[in-house]
């Protein structure tokens, strides 16, 4: 019976980075196509991929590798336990581990733009941090669980109680799957001033690992995205629509500063989740 | 473990991920790589992205000539990207020096400094020549 | 207060040309920034000495790729009073068709890259495939997509027929309104705005101070362009300098916008005036004595001075280029900006090294 048990985060550590990768491609097909390019072909992440891994391995020190290995079993962990139908308060911590590992990365190696990408990326979870924890309250409060196979077998449409709560989610996706609008994203085509921020310094199977990782990210937001509406077509609907939002908010703006972000991000955000928690409570 | 090569030679076909260093040249052939890249011929659709990171590099374009200070970052450009790489000389300049070879701080085309895997020439090359260029440096990848 | 420094450059991905910029930064903010040139230096003023001034007219339209036309044409002005002939009208005017092409292909350039620091591509591959119809006229009008050599001394190379001229018209009014269809976004649009507006501001009276030119210095409010001198065809056409006052770079921006539409409708009133005849007044005499001419660029003003001495080499070539002239405003810019308005402040100045190393 634990084995059996055993099965589902299995399917779900090697079916997320499909997933994930999937999306990242499907991303760059429908940017391409709505600045009136070609585009790469779908499965054009997963080439980029093996090649990195095919790489020479030049590490700038000998802590890289280990965080960049860190932040990939962070992120998949992560992916586990949601699949197991865990904790949500344990997934938290272990995202903001997961995090830490990728910011203890960058900062380990002498390179100022990776150091100041570093900050960025703390400064970025100190905004999303908050949201993530208010949105969990709210699947709480709703549903009366912590643990996520038992918000996902209540069903329900969450979504209709928490629209502005999902609007922060979507706004934090944003900003977690480094699209737009902040100028730390290091999406394929920005060129930002810190050059790729927090990846600067990565290079070859270390790349490919936090990119691995980062498709792990990925899946897992969509994954907590999927919990507002528990049920299969449900699910697919909201997750589907979630990422042609992205897709469209990161094609229509330019990316704002990160100042930006923090005045007028950090403190609304939080609100405006806290304030759909009230309106669940009364 | 034949398959696993085979997928490997395939992926680096594949996915090249580019940039572009601009040395004592005229800036033309830099445009014209800027050129490749959007909607009209769309390097990406080849699975070529411009990076601008020398660590994520698997393609570097070189354009304009070698002078006494480029030289060296050209130099330490080259260190910083790992191994397979493919460099491509584009332009007269990169080539040979071009116009200004008997400029007095010129030293020559790109490769006094790097080993060039191809070369495209033209003042400037089309963008069609550059993306050329580029493809038909792959087979380096073969082995 | 971490206090550190970031070199920005040589090779960096929003500079397409290597020049360095060592900014100190006080928490993301820049307290002070130091330039370093010398990546691009050719010495091809030096060239002189063993190209006859023919064969330098070509070395002038390589001293940058995006101005070339402009270049070429300023240098054969110059030989061209030491040799005391005119070009015919007709060349004269063709060359101001070239040269207005060039300006629009240099400002498209330069809307796109500064669309690309904003963070915002898809704006940037907009813009560049407005572009591509700029260079498909250029390459059929001359041969060549960016470096077009159609300058000689004494005139132009080649003849433009009615039906490239025809085919101009046409490729100009596919731009204006592509043109007009991005206007929305790159004027309006919050987020472009919120990127741009206050950033970098040069006021009027600094701008005078530091000498900045061409569109920075028409942004801060100051109305000069050389092509008020009436050079070359310039003189028969009647326009106005294109004026913002924000001095940010969003009137930065702007200028650059409108200034397309004045290229616009200076390429279709040369085009209706073309007048028949020669296209190249021949001259064998060699160029002697001493010479300064100016014209507009695409960023600014540009001076050449010339001293022969009636052999077939110049004696002397001296080059001052606009982004020259306006690296001192960059210079005042820069500390105090924040890190990440650094690219998009830089680029707005549109500085050009090929052209300020030479
Ligand atoms: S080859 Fe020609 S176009 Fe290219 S940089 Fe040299 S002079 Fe300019």
């Amino acid at each position: 019976m634990n084995l059996a048990k055993l099965w589902v985060p299995a399917a779900a550590v090697i079916a997320a980075p499909v997933f994930g990768g999937l999306i990242a491609g499907i991303d760059r097909k429908i940017s391409a196509r709505l600045q009136g390019r070609y585009g790469p072909p779908i499965l054009q992440p997963f080439y980029d991929l093996y090649k990195l891994f095919g790489k020479d391995p030049l590490a700038v020190n000998r802590w890289q590798p280990f965080f960049a290995a860190m932040y990939l079993f962070g992120a998949a962990a992560s992916v586990a336990w949601l699949a197991l139908g865990g904790d949500l308060l344990v997934l938290f911590f272990l995202t903001t581990f997961t995090v830490g590992f990728l910011v203890l990365g960058a900062s380990c190696v002498p390179s100022p733009f990776s150091r100041a990408g570093a900050g960025r990326e703390l400064l970025q979870a100190l905004v999303y941090e908050p949201v993530l924890i208010l949105v969990f309250a709210a699947i709480f409060q709703q549903t009366g669980r912590w643990d996520a196979a038992g918000v996902w077998r209540q069903g329900g449409v969450l979504l209709a109680q928490t629209p502005l709560l999902y609007l922060c989610l979507f706004l934090v996706l944003v900003i977690k799957l480094r699209k737009s609008p902040f100028d730390f994203s290091a999406s394929p085509h920005a060129h930002q001033e810190l050059v790729r921020g927090v990846l600067t310094e990565y290079s070859g199977p270390f790349l490919a690992m936090v990119e691995l990782g980062h498709w792990y990210e990925t899946a897992l937001l969509l994954m907590i995205c999927a919990l507002f509406w528990s049920s299969v077509p449900g699910s697919a609907i909201l997750v589907a629509a979630t990422v042609a939002g992205l897709i469209f908010v990161d094609n229509l703006f330019p990316r704002l500063t990160w100042r930006w972000m923090m005045a007028r991000i950090w403190l609304p955000l939080p609100g405006l989740a806290l304030l759909n928690l009230i309106w669940l409570m009364v | 473990m034949g398959m696993m090569k085979h997928l490997m030679v395939r992926s680096r076909r594949r996915s090249l991920w580019m940039m572009h260093f601009c040395l004592g040249g005229c800036n033309g052939c830099s445009i014209e790589i800027m050129a490749a890249l959007t909607p009209m011929y769309d390097l990406e659709r080849f699975g070529i992205l411009n990076t601008g990171n020398p660590k994520h590099t698997d393609v570097l374009l070189v354009g304009g000539s070698v002078n006494h200070r480029n030289r060296r970052t050209l130099k330490n450009l080259i260190d910083q990207i790992p191994a397979p790489r493919l460099i491509v000389a584009v332009g007269t300049c990169a080539l040979t020096g071009g116009i200004f070879n008997e400029a007095y701080n010129i030293i020559g085309g790109a490769n006094r400094v790097v080993d060039v895997d191809v070369y495209v020439p033209g003042c400037p090359p089309k963008p069609e020549a550059v993306i050329d260029g580029i493809l038909s440096g792959l087979d380096k990848f073969e082995q | 207060m971490t206090v550190s420094v970031i070199p920005v450059g040589p090779q960096h991905p929003v500079f397409l040309e290597p020049f360095q910029l060592k900014l100190v930064v006080e928490d993301e903010v820049v307290s002070e920034a130091l330039p370093r040139f010398g990546y691009v230096h050719r010495g091809l003023e030096a060239l002189v000495v063993s190209k006859d001034f023919r064969q330098m007219t070509r070395v002038a339209e390589r001293i940058c790729g995006i101005c070339s036309a402009i270049h070429g044409m300023t240098y054969c002005r110059a030989i061209e009073k030491l040799l005391g002939i005119t070009p015919p009208p007709r060349a004269q005017m063709l060359r101001l068709v070239w040269s207005e092409l060039h300006r629009m292909h240099s400002h498209l350039l330069w809307l796109g890259l500064f669309a690309e620091a904003m963070g915002f591509e898809s704006l940037f591959m907009q813009i560049f495939r407005i572009r591509e119809t700029v260079m498909d006229i250029l390459e059929q009008t001359t041969g060549n997509r960016v470096i077009i050599s159609v300058n000689v001394i004494g005139g132009v190379r080649r003849d433009l027929d009615a039906e490239g001229a025809d085919g101009i018209r046409r490729a100009l009014k596919k731009v204006a309104g592509d043109l007009e269809r991005i206007r929305p976004v790159l004027v309006d649009d919050y987020s472009v705005r919120k990127r741009t507006e206050e950033k970098g501001i040069l006021a009027k009276e600094r701008a005078y101070e530091l000498g900045a030119v061409g569109p920075v210095l028409r942004a801060s409010g100051i109305s000069q362009d050389i092509r008020r001198t009436g050079y070359g065809a310039y003189g028969e056409l009647d326009f106005e300098p294109v004026v913002e006052s924000g001095g940010d770079c969003q009137a930065r921006c702007k200028v650059r916008y409108r200034e397309l539409f004045q290229s616009m409708d200076l390429i279709r009133s040369g085009l209706d005036r073309l007048s028949d005849g020669e296209i190249q007044t021949k001259s064998k005499e060699k160029p002697e004595g001493e010479i300064l001419v100016r014209s507009e660029q695409p960023r600014g003003e540009v001076v050449y001075y010339i001293r022969a001495d009636g052999s077939k080499h110049l004696q002397r070539l001296r080059i001052r280029t606009p982004t020259f002239a306006n690296m001192a405003a960059l210079m005042d810019l820069l500390p105090g900006l924040d890190l990440a308005d650094v690219p998009l402040v830089t680029l707005s100045l549109d500085p050009c090294i090929a052209c300020t190393e030479r």
